[in-house]
């Protein structure tokens, strides 16, 4: 038998050892981004399945609820929902963005990324980069339907910032809940049977078609530590002409202003922590 | 550790070891160097440890023991700076399907920071020299097999990477397609003096492609050396008998005669009889006249798989 060796075949000059020229953090963000908008734009699925839903809610459901149910005074019940269905679209949508990881991981170039000179968590970045701008697309979408069917918004510089920022720390933490499974569950099949406790159940308690305090006691407490109830609290505080409704049944308190900053700092502890797990599970599936 | 030495040394392997956390041994300290421009073959059956060694290398495999390194980079201190000087072919399809083939080859190149003026140059160059420039508008979901491995190869070069890894590139193709294949690795190295580290279980490819090959039995190297050593290892011809009865016995029986050496061996009911500087004819005639229970004699010339049957007992197939 032969001992391991080194025998130089051919009679080459010693080399350089040296770092070959590698791509910068921002440019191999922005080519990581690029590469998922392209692949997103090529799946319409994943654009137009979660809008669906919402968008049906917002203009057909909504309406239709608030023409047959009780009259609350001081209520627009289309702008209350509209808001609400939001609540349905960022988990619904982040969820199929975790779609999109796993057909990654199983058929597509994920593995040729991780062999990339650069640091693997740009990868979750990009992808979640992209998960917010269609998200933030669908929104607009959701919100100029629902205005066009006669939701009522009013709203003000520092009111629309509210709103945004309730909603890109919600989807960052669905995110973080979508890439999370998409590396820890081995099939597609189970990652799909997955979404509607993720994604659709905590919509029901969450106050997105009616107060949290029109739940039994038991669940409205539960609803309270949901961090889409908190969203949502946010979100109408900012588009529906500072209403604190929802603030005060979460926390009781006379302030609107203080309890919208404690609802979005949970929003903000719920999205650091799951981008903090998606990372972890990210660097342990891809490293084994 | 990155270093900017002049390196003589283009794969360093110390002691690799890893073991997965159910206790399974993949790989059990192997050593091996392969010098700058060397086309080196790891062979081996499924699960021999071929694949995590390159996952090794290739710094998506944390080892459990040992030390590697990748022109002068440390897998494990340095991994962006190893991979930064590699590229690999893997074993799968690892494209996005979805987009064009430019698409693919635009992304590998900017994330392995080929300089923009070069990028389009290289990409219709590469297109071209792989044959696929009529089809790299097309969605990848639309090209054949072969054409999708021409696809990746050809990704795999273009940021003209130091050492090139390619993990069982041809399996699964039809025979037409792989031969096309081999000769498009083949013709990689005339045009590219790059390191390649090339895992198979098909003997051809590491005769014909490779300076040496190490043969990989159960996370372990059992031999490297070049072919031509390796193959003269069993002899200039091999006499290939199959007996009816118990195998073991009647290469018993052969070397009591004289008739097989202490390199003779038995697998089953098929003996094999490395011959050296005498006629093969002459040890088939020899062992006919024992009055052994032959069923067929052959000979013909050797091959890596005797090498491999020679030293650990299975065929490469059969594994």
């Amino acid at each position: 038998m032969s001992t391991p060796a080194t025998i130089s075949i051919r009679s080459s000059a010693p080399t350089r050892a040296g770092r070959a020229p590698t791509t910068g953090s921002v440019a191999a963000l922005a080519t990581l981004i690029r590469r998922r908008l392209s692949l997103s734009a090529r799946t319409p699925r994943e654009i137009m399945v979660p809008l669906l839903t919402p968008v049906l809610f917002a203009l057909v459901i909504a309406p239709a609820l608030a023409d047959i149910g009780p009259k609350v005074p001081g209520l627009d019940y289309m702008s209350f929902a509209a808001l609400g269905t939001a609540g349905l679209l960022i988990p619904l949508n982040c969820m199929f963005a975790g779609i999109g990881v796993m057909i990654d991981r199983e058929s597509g170039a994920r593995r040729d990324l991780l062999a990339a000179p650069i640091a693997r968590p740009l990868i979750v970045a990009a992808n979640l980069t992209v998960a917010l701008m269609i998200t933030a697309l669908q929104i607009g979408v959701l919100l100029g339907a629902a205005v066009a069917r006669g939701a009522d918004l009013h709203t003000s510089l520092g009111g629309a910032a509210w709103f945004a920022a309730a909603a890109i720390l919600l989807a960052i933490g669905m995110y973080g809940v979508a890439e999370t499974l998409a590396n820890k569950i081995p099939t597609l099949e189970e990652f799909t049977g997955s979404l509607p406790a993720v994604a659709i159940v905590p919509f029901f308690f969450a106050g997105s078609l009616f107060p949290v305090t029109a739940l039994p006691r038991f669940l409205t407490d539960f609803a309270k530590v949901l961090p889409l109830t908190h969203t949502l609290a946010v979100m109408r505080y900012g588009l529906l002409g500072r209403s604190s409704n929802g603030l005060h049944d979460i926390w009781g308190m006379d302030d609107p202003t203080t309890m919208a900053a404690l609802s979005l700092g949970v929003v903000a502890v719920f999205a650091g922590l799951l981008t903090a797990v998606a990372l972890r599970t990210f660097n342990r599936a891809a490293v084994s | 550790m990155t270093t900017n030495n002049d390196i003589s040394i283009s794969i360093s392997v110390q002691g690799l070891t890893k073991t997965w956390p159910d206790g399974t041994q993949a790989v059990r300290g192997i050593d091996f160097d392969v010098a700058p421009g060397e086309v080196f073959g790891l062979l081996g059956p499924n699960g021999a440890g071929k694949s995590t060694t390159i996952g090794m290398l290739t710094t998506t495999v944390v080892p459990t023991a040992g030390r590697a390194t990748v022109h002068g980079h440390d897998v494990q201190r340095d991994p962006v700076a190893a991979r930064s000087v590699s590229a690999v072919v893997f074993q799968d399809a690892v494209v996005d399907k979805a987009l064009s083939g430019r698409r693919n080859l635009e992304t590998h190149a900017r994330l392995w920071g080929v300089p923009v003026a070069r990028r389009d140059q290289r990409i219709d160059g590469h297109a071209t020299s792989f044959g696929l420039s009529d089809i790299l508008d097309r969605p990848v979901s639309t090209y054949s097999g072969g054409q999708r491995r021409r696809l990746e190869i050809a990704r795999s070069i273009l940021s003209e990477p130091q050492v090139l890894f390619l993990d069982e590139p041809t399996v699964g193709l039809d025979p037409r397609i792989r031969h096309e294949l081999l000769d498009l690795i083949a013709g990689l190295r005339n045009r590219l003096q790059m390191t390649v580290m090339l895992t198979t279980h098909y003997l051809d490819e590491a005769e014909r492609l490779c300076d040496r090959v190490g043969i990989i039995h159960s996370g372990s190297i059992v031999a490297l050396d070049t072919p031509r050593a390796l193959l003269a290892a069993v002899g200039d011809e091999v006499v290939e008998m199959r007996v009816g009865t118990n195998g073991a016995a009647a290469l018993a029986a052969l070397q009591t005669d004289g008739v097989a050496g202490d390199d003779a061996f038995a697998i089953g009911t098929t003996i094999t009889v490395p011959v050296r500087g005498r006629p093969a004819g002459d040890v088939a005639a020899a062992a006919a006249g024992l009055g052994l229970d032959l069923l067929a004699t052959s000979t013909r010339r050797p091959t890596l798989d005797d090498v491999y049957l020679r030293l650990t007992g299975a065929t490469l197939a059969s594994v």
